[in-house]
Order: structure tokens, then C-alpha cells, then sequence
């Protein structure tokens, strides 16, 4: 058995089939959630944009159209909703480290800790070069979805997107950095023997 | 090749969009700059970040949103055209979210009415405590759903009366303390956002609520940041001086709030 595509679900709904908007749901909203969690670090706020992406789906349905790649319609939807509550809610509090999901034990430490700096670093970012990060790395929207969504020309896409790569890769490079310089220093002070050792023996 | 050569066709080598003859380039170049590779190579590692579920109450939420949204079409005749045959753009005003808030309470009620009627006719002379039990736990969830659906109103009327209903059962489901809860914090208008404290003060005992409750205490609207204070000191919080100094050091924090945060720090000296 096949799945039914996203947009014949979608024209159902439009046609008055509310209830399976449920499939449209449970198909979206964890990508949905990530997008949002990984953008704005709140839990509470990413499920209630969630709904409220789910919400605008049923009040903006007749505007649909056949053909129109659902994906990219949503994730339309998805950004207008967060642009209108921080323009009703400005954000008050930058994201902290803190606010991120966290991260699950993987097979290397090494592996571990380097989602860790990547999820700073990708943090780190401006938020305009994280959300195209995040749009097309997991929300595999393609290029031409994202600059039709941006409003944008399709080059202007691949600039941008290969500008917040190596902004990634230079903030990555400096956690990193940083980090192993502090390992360095703990090894550093592990092997000073305590003031006063000499005084003891 | 250079790397600004690199620049253009990279985006399309990470999404598999390249020629053979552009692929063969982009790794060639890959070979010898190490910037460039590392760059592929971070591409690579953000498949490894984690991928955040979220609450197990989501779709509870959808459910009953949508629930709320069919009833309140369901309830209106001359609309319900729209809604099967999708016949023209239907217009979204605070009256239709006002009609269907009515509409779920009347249905609701409705329903209430219907079930005790049905269950004094119907039980004969023995006590019918299962299926009483049954009609209960069915009548709570019904409230949680009218309350549910009334606090995600356009009309803040509408929201006030979601509060209040909120506030009838001893019990408080998690569902609808997550909503007072968001109510309080982001609710645009400011009577709501009191009603919701009120509603949520009386389950402070509770230590979850009373934790959550105060960690609302950064936000937008001052006269709730004030009530939150007195409340602070009311129930004695152990962290009250800590709660305190952090909101003192809040950027842009309003005069106000900022006299009655001195005044709360002398009353806990």
C-alpha cells in the first residue's frame, strides 16, 4: 500500500475533509517542531507554533491550490507564524546553550561532543543563515522551494546557503578550539602537585 | 578549479543536483582545499544533530482544536456550505470564533443534559455506579475540551470565560494547565493574563504549578510581573531573593515593577 500524497490529503482537507488533517499532522509536525525548536531554542513556543501552523492550515485552506507542492506551502505558513508572534512578542532572552534538546548518547564520546559543538555552533549563527541552514539540510526543502519561500532568486540561494556553511565551519572551528585548549589546561593543572604537597609528606 | 568556482556549484554538490563532468571538478578541488572539504564535512555532521520530539500532549491538542474548529462550523447553517463544498473563501472574523465558543458550551451542555436525563430513565432502581463513573470521567473530558478550545479564542471574552471554566473542577488535567500556563505568559491581552494567574494561584500547592508559575515572572506585562511578586511573597517562595534579583538585573524592566521588586526585597530582609 502506498501512501497518499501530502497534496491529494491537502486537497481533501480543502474539500472539507478536516479530519485528515490528522495524517497532514502526524506526518509534520515533528519536523515542524524541530524547525522551530532549533531556530528559537523554546520548547513551549515551537508545539504552540506547531498548532498554530495546523490552526492557519484550516482557516487559509481555500487558498491551496492544486499542484502547489505542499511542503513548501507549510513551511510558508510555518514562517509567517513565527514572524508574526515576534512581532507580537519580541524576543526577549538569546538563546542559551542550555535550550538546546539534548543530546543522546551516541556510539564515540568524540561523536557526542562534536553534535554538541556543532548544535552551538549552529546556534551562533545569525538567524536568517540558521533558518536556510535548517530549511535545507532537514526540512529538505529544495533550493527552488526555498527561494520561491524567501523570495528570492535560485542563485541567491546557493550564496546564501554556502555563506551560513562556512560561517558554520568557522564558529565550529572556534568551539572546538576553545575546548580543546581548555582540556589542555585541565591537563595541565591535573598534573601540578597541590600547594603545600611538599610540606605534607 | 578556485573556491569561488567551488562556491557556485557546492550548494548543488551536497544536494546530488551536479553533472558528472561539474562532480568530478568539485571533488577534484575537494582534494587539495582543505576549507572547502571541511565545509562537506560539517554538511555531513548536521545529520548527526538530534532530532526533537515533541510533547506527548501535541496531538491531544490538535485533536481538540480541530474538534472545536469542526463544531463550531457544524454550527453554523449558513457556513457549512463552505466548509463541504469549499464553494467560496470563508471569512475568519472574532464573530465566527465567538459563535463557536458559545456553540461548544452549548453543545457541551447539551450533551450533559442529554446524559443525565438518559442515565435517571435508563438505570431502573439499582445504583448505577459504573456507568455514573463512566459518565463522569466522559463529562471531564468533555470540560477539558470546552475549556481547551475556549482558551484559544480570538475574543478575550471568550478566553476569560475558558479561565473560569477552568477553574470549576478540583482536579486540574495536565492539557489545560500547559494552556493557562501559555495563557499567562503570552496571552495579548492583559486581563487574561491576570485571570489565568488567579486560575493558576489556586493550584500553587502543587510544585510543579508553583515553580511554573514563577518562572513566568519574565514577560511582557507589568501588572502581571507585579501580582507574580505578591504572589512570590504570599507563598513564601525559598527562592524568592534569587527570583528577585534576577528579574531586577532584566534589561528595559519597567519602573514600576522595579519598586515593587525593591519594596518585595525589604519585606523578605
Amino acid at each position: 500500500m502506498t501512501l497518499a500524497p501530502d497534496e491529494d490529503l491537502m486537497l481533501q482537507v480543502r474539500d472539507g475533509a478536516g479530519e485528515t488533517l490528522g495524517v497532514l499532522f502526524d506526518r509534520y509536525q515533528t519536523p515542524l517542531f524541530n524547525f522551530y525548536s532549533k531556530l528559537t531554542g523554546d520548547r513551549t513556543l515551537s508545539e504552540d507554533l506547531v498548532q498554530e501552523v495546523f490552526l492557519r492550515i484550516l482557516k487559509y485552506r481555500q487558498s491551496y491550490r492544486p499542484g502547489t507542492p505542499f511542503r513548501a506551502w507549510v513551511y510558508q505558513i510555518a514562517r509567517n507564524a513565527r514572524i508574526d508572534h515576534f512581532r507580537k512578542f519580541p524576543p526577549q532572552t538569546a538563546l542559551q546553550p542550555e535550550m538546546l534538546p539534548p543530546v543522546l548518547p551516541t556510539d564515540s564520546a568524540q561523536e557526542q561532543q562534536e553534535v554538541e559543538l556543532l548544535q552551538r555552533a549552529l546556534q551562533q549563527l545569525p538567524e536568517d543563515k540558521r533558518e536556510i541552514l535548517l530549511l535545507c539540510r532537514f526540512q529538505e526543502l529544495k533550493y527552488e522551494e526555498i527561494a520561491a519561500l524567501l523570495g528570492c532568486e535560485l542563485n541567491t540561494v546557493r550564496t546564501r546557503i554556502h555563506r551560513a556553511l562556512q560561517d558554520l565551519r568557522k564558529a565550529f572551528h572556534q568551539l572546538a578550539r576553545g575546548t580543546m585548549l581548555k582540556k589542555a589546561e585541565a591537563a595541565v593543572a591535573e598534573n601540578i602537585p597541590p600547594r603545600g604537597g611538599r610540606h605534607e609528606v | 578549479m578556485k573556491c569561488e568556482h567551488i562556491a557556485e556549484l557546492l550548494p548543488d554538490y551536497l544536494q546530488g543536483n551536479l553533472s558528472p563532468d561539474q562532480h568530478q571538478n568539485v571533488e577534484a578541488h575537494l582534494e587539495q582545499c582543505a576549507d572547502c572539504s571541511e565545509e562537506v564535512v560539517i554538511w555531513t555532521k548536521l545529520s548527526l544533530l538530534p532530532v526533537d520530539q515533541p510533547g506527548p500532549t501535541s496531538r491531544a491538542r490538535f485533536e481538540a482544536m480541530l474538534l472545536a474548529y469542526q463544531a463550531g462550523r457544524l454550527n453554523q447553517p449558513a457556513d457549512d456550505s463552505h466548509w463541504r463544498k469549499g464553494a467560496s473563501a470563508w471569512n475568519w472574523n472574532m464573530f465566527h470564533w465567538l459563535r463557536s465558543a458559545v456553540g461548544a458550551v452549548a453543545w457541551s451542555a447539551a450533551l450533559l443534559a442529554i446524559g443525565v436525563f438518559a442515565g435517571l430513565r435508563l438505570a431502573g432502581p439499582k445504583p448505577p455506579s459504573l456507568d455514573l463513573a463512566a459518565m463522569q470521567s466522559e463529562l471531564a473530558s468533555m470540560k477539558q475540551l470546552v475549556v481547551l478550545s475556549m482558551l484559544q479564542q480570538q475574543s478575550a471574552s471568550a478566553r476569560l470565560e475558558g479561565i473560569t471554566w477552568s477553574t470549576r473542577d478540583q482536579q486540574l488535567d495536565p492539557q489545560v494547565l500547559s494552556a493557562l500556563l501559555h495563557t499567562l505568559r503570552y496571552d495579548a491581552s492583559v486581563d487574561v493574563r491576570l485571570a489565568a494567574l488567579d486560575a493558576l494561584s489556586r493550584r500553587g500547592r502543587q510544585p510543579q504549578v508553583h515553580k511554573a508559575i514563577l518562572d513566568s515572572l519574565q514577560q511582557q506585562s507589568p501588572l502581571v510581573q507585579v501580582a507574580l511578586i505578591d504572589l512570590l511573597l504570599e507563598w513564601r517562595d525559598p527562592d524568592a531573593a534569587q527570583r528577585l534579583q534576577a528579574l531586577q538585573q532584566a534589561p528595559n524592566l519597567n519602573p514600576t515593577v522595579r519598586q515593587r521588586v525593591e519594596w518585595a526585597k525589604s519585606k523578605l530582609n
